[in-house]
């Protein structure tokens, strides 16, 4: 390693900036701050989801279906005095929502509701972040069409995209990068054949590669992972392939060679780290494609399946009683919207801050 | 110029032949009897048997070695599903719907016009606001338009298509009535698709023309065109736009297949009857004759848009030249 920093530092390469300091400077730049802030916000909700969440997400009430956000909730306590206050409220076959304006509940941050279990029963306990205190339930986003709590299935349902984009980046490197390397640095017969596998591949364009993956291997979670993380795979193969071959035959490279390291040492000690800025990039705006991928294969029927909170689900549910509850299906949607943004914000301040031309 | 197009054409016959093999490839790797899956789930032993038949369902997927060894024909090697398939495709014959029982080229028949009027009216969206937003934010960079734009092409891209499409029927046509919920016929009916289905693709189409006007305009023609007291609009128009235009053609070519793919998620949305809604239909319903037709067309038709995409580039850069 000591060799190939020396060599680099011999030929070409500016100086890098520390770590640090480039992290800070990227961070002053509001976007990219904006993005960071954004995705860390995701990454906190989907590790205390249950703790966040007023309520489980699946547990369903009849009596309070289609409830509009916020129905029943008022600034003002029974005293006139300040802060949420949640009257009952049910919806009733024939004469719609009633409400009994006459018992007020607080809302409290820190309160005891339903017990849940988290990390695979590994935390348990029935404090939430805040809730009614009372003989009362209260939606801030609304009910859903079986009086599910709406906020409480987004909150819950964040880990999933997270999730399924993480995975489907990860098989996107895993495979993507080193066909990419090896295609790039060998060149010859063997980059002809995989190149033109991937013309065959991305010939299916945008989510069709995806659904045909998914018509393929059936529908469900696991295979919208499997599914969108192959989609992804020559796009890194591309982008790897084409760094590698721009840098190749760069001198450090030949002093690599010169001093008796053999191809894929070379290849992966010298080359590759060197190609990685891209794929960094990359994996940012992936991120947000897979993201996209997974919620429009939940959209279609191809993805998740009920009960499950995925974003993509709730909003096909929500589709059917757009007219009458238009909040349903127009917060998840708001949800997936704002992770992706979050991601093609980095991942473009990551680009502008790695391209040295955009200084 | 006829000489490049074959060169072109010929280099794109490996990729069609490979969606070729991945869509005979889509009942094979699937779970389930192929058989069962082609002729549907309600067929009759009868059909079963026939459907084995003309499709050679008892014969290897690729390479038959085994009639080969027994025949000493070297053509017996080619004995196989795969070859079958092909003849089958040769004759436009893809199968028959397990639901409609019609034939499976008739049904894209039905379904492609409606694919083709959405992607293109989608396609005219996207220029339409994709490349004066682009225009504009170049021309006067670092300015609130400009931001405005950048801003505006960030959310058009992290947008899910489909849930763009719901907002726009929930306000224009559920609150204000202006548009058709659904359905396809008139000029009208086409609005709300075409613009949430391109509103990704403007954006796409607006950054790249930001970024190719913003290099073109720092090259030194433009300073001499603006040096020898021309007008702006001359110059934008005349020297800049003109120049940055190759790379816009690229990605709205590109953007073409992904307004094709997205059409599957519009048209669910707006009920369009298009390839699309059929593909996503056909899955659910386990119909497999028509998933393979869908796939294939939309692959091929993608394949076709790039060949011409390159074609045009001759016609707008004469730099590009065709041998």
């Amino acid at each position: 390693m000591a060799l190939s920093t020396r060599a680099s530092a011999m030929t070409d390469i500016a100086p890098r900036p520390a770590p640090r300091r480039w992290l800070r400077q990227l961070l002053r730049r509001p976007l990219a701050a904006t993005g960071f802030a954004i995705i860390g916000l995701f990454l906190l909700i989907v590790a205390l989801a249950p703790f966040l969440a007023p309520y489980s997400p699946t547990r369903e009430n009849l009596r309070t279906r289609y409830l509009p956000p916020g129905e029943g909730v008022s600034w003002r306590g029974p005293d006139g005095q300040f802060g949420l206050w949640v009257s009952p409220v049910t919806r009733h076959p024939t004469q719609g929502i009633t409400l009994d304006a006459g018992r007020q509940y607080p809302v409290r941050l820190l309160v005891r509701g339903e017990s849940w279990t988290w990390l695979f029963g590994l935390l348990r306990s029935d404090l939430r972040l805040f809730g009614v205190d009372g003989p009362v339930r209260f939606h801030l986003l609304g009910t859903d069409e079986l009086g599910r709590d709406v906020l409480s299935r987004l909150i819950h349902g964040a880990w999933i995209s997270l999730f399924i984009g993480g995975i489907a980046v990860i098989i996107g490197i895993v495979v993507g990068v080193p066909v990419g390397a090896l295609s790039g640095y060998y060149g010859g017969k063997f980059d002809l054949v995989v190149q033109r596998l991937i013309d065959i591949v991305l010939a299916f364009p945008g989510i069709l590669l995806a659904i045909v993956l998914v018509a393929t291997l059936g529908t469900g979670l696991t295979n919208v992972m499997i599914a969108v993380g192959i989609a992804s795979i020559p796009i890194y193969a591309r982008l790897v392939r084409g760094s590698v071959l721009s840098l190749r035959d760069r001198e450090f490279v030949d002093a690599a060679r010169a001093l008796g390291r053999r191809d894929l040492g070379t290849l992966f000690r010298h080359v590759l780290p060197n190609a990685l800025a891209p794929v960094i990039v990359q994996s940012s705006l992936q991120m947000a494609v897979a993201i996209l991928f997974a919620a429009g294969l939940g959209f279609l029927g191809l993805g998740a399946r009920p009960p499950e909170p995925e974003w993509g689900l709730m909003l096909a549910r929500g589709r059917e009683y757009l007219a009458t509850a238009p909040h349903v299906a127009t917060f998840p949607g708001l949800a997936i919207m704002l992770v992706v943004l979050g991601f093609n914000l980095v991942g473009d301040a990551l680009r502008d801050a790695l391209d040295p031309r955009m200084k | 110029m006829f000489t490049y197009f074959f060169r072109r054409l010929l280099a794109a016959l490996p990729a069609i032949f490979g969606v070729i093999v991945i869509v005979f490839l889509i009942v094979r790797l699937a779970p389930g009897d192929p058989a069962l899956m082609l002729a549907g789930e309600l067929a009759t032993p009868e059909i079963l048997q026939l459907t084995r038949e003309r499709l050679g369902l008892d014969k290897p997927w690729f390479i038959n070695t085994e009639a080969f060894l027994e025949q000493g024909n070297p053509l017996a090697l080619f004995d196989t599903q795969f070859t079958a398939f092909i003849v089958n495709l040769a004759q436009g014959d893809l199968g028959a719907s397990t639901r409609t029982r019609s034939p499976v080229l008739t049904e894209l028949g039905n379904f492609y016009p409606a694919t083709l009027e959405l992607a293109l009216g989608a396609m005219i969206v996207a220029l339409l606001i994709g490349i004066p937003a682009g225009l504009i934010a170049a021309v006067k960079p670092n300015t609130i338009v400009d931001y405005f734009v950048t801003l505006g092409a960030l959310i058009g891209v992290s947008m899910p298509v489909f849930w763009f499409g719901l907002l726009a029927i929930l306000f224009f046509s559920v609150q204000l009535g202006w548009f058709p919920v659904a359905g396809r016929g008139t000029l009208a009916h086409l609005v709300l698709p075409a613009i949430s289905l391109g509103a990704g693709s403007a954006a796409i189409i607006a950054r790249m023309t930001r970024s190719a006007m913003l290099e073109v305009l720092s090259q030194d023609y433009v300073r001499t065109a603006r040096a020898k007291g021309l007008a702006q609009r001359l110059v934008i128009n005349k020297h800049a736009f003109r120049n940055a235009l190759i790379p816009v053609v690229t990605i709205t070519g590109l953007q073409f297949g992904t307004l094709m793919a997205g059409a599957v998620l519009t048209e669910t949305v707006f009920t369009w009857p298009g390839i699309g809604s059929l593909l996503v239909t056909s899955i659910l319903a386990r119909d497999y004759p028509v998933v393979q037709g869908a796939v294939l067309l939309i692959a091929i038709s993608f394949i076709v848009i790039n060949l011409l995409v390159d074609m045009i580039y001759g016609a707008i850069d004469p730099r590009i030249r065709y041998d």
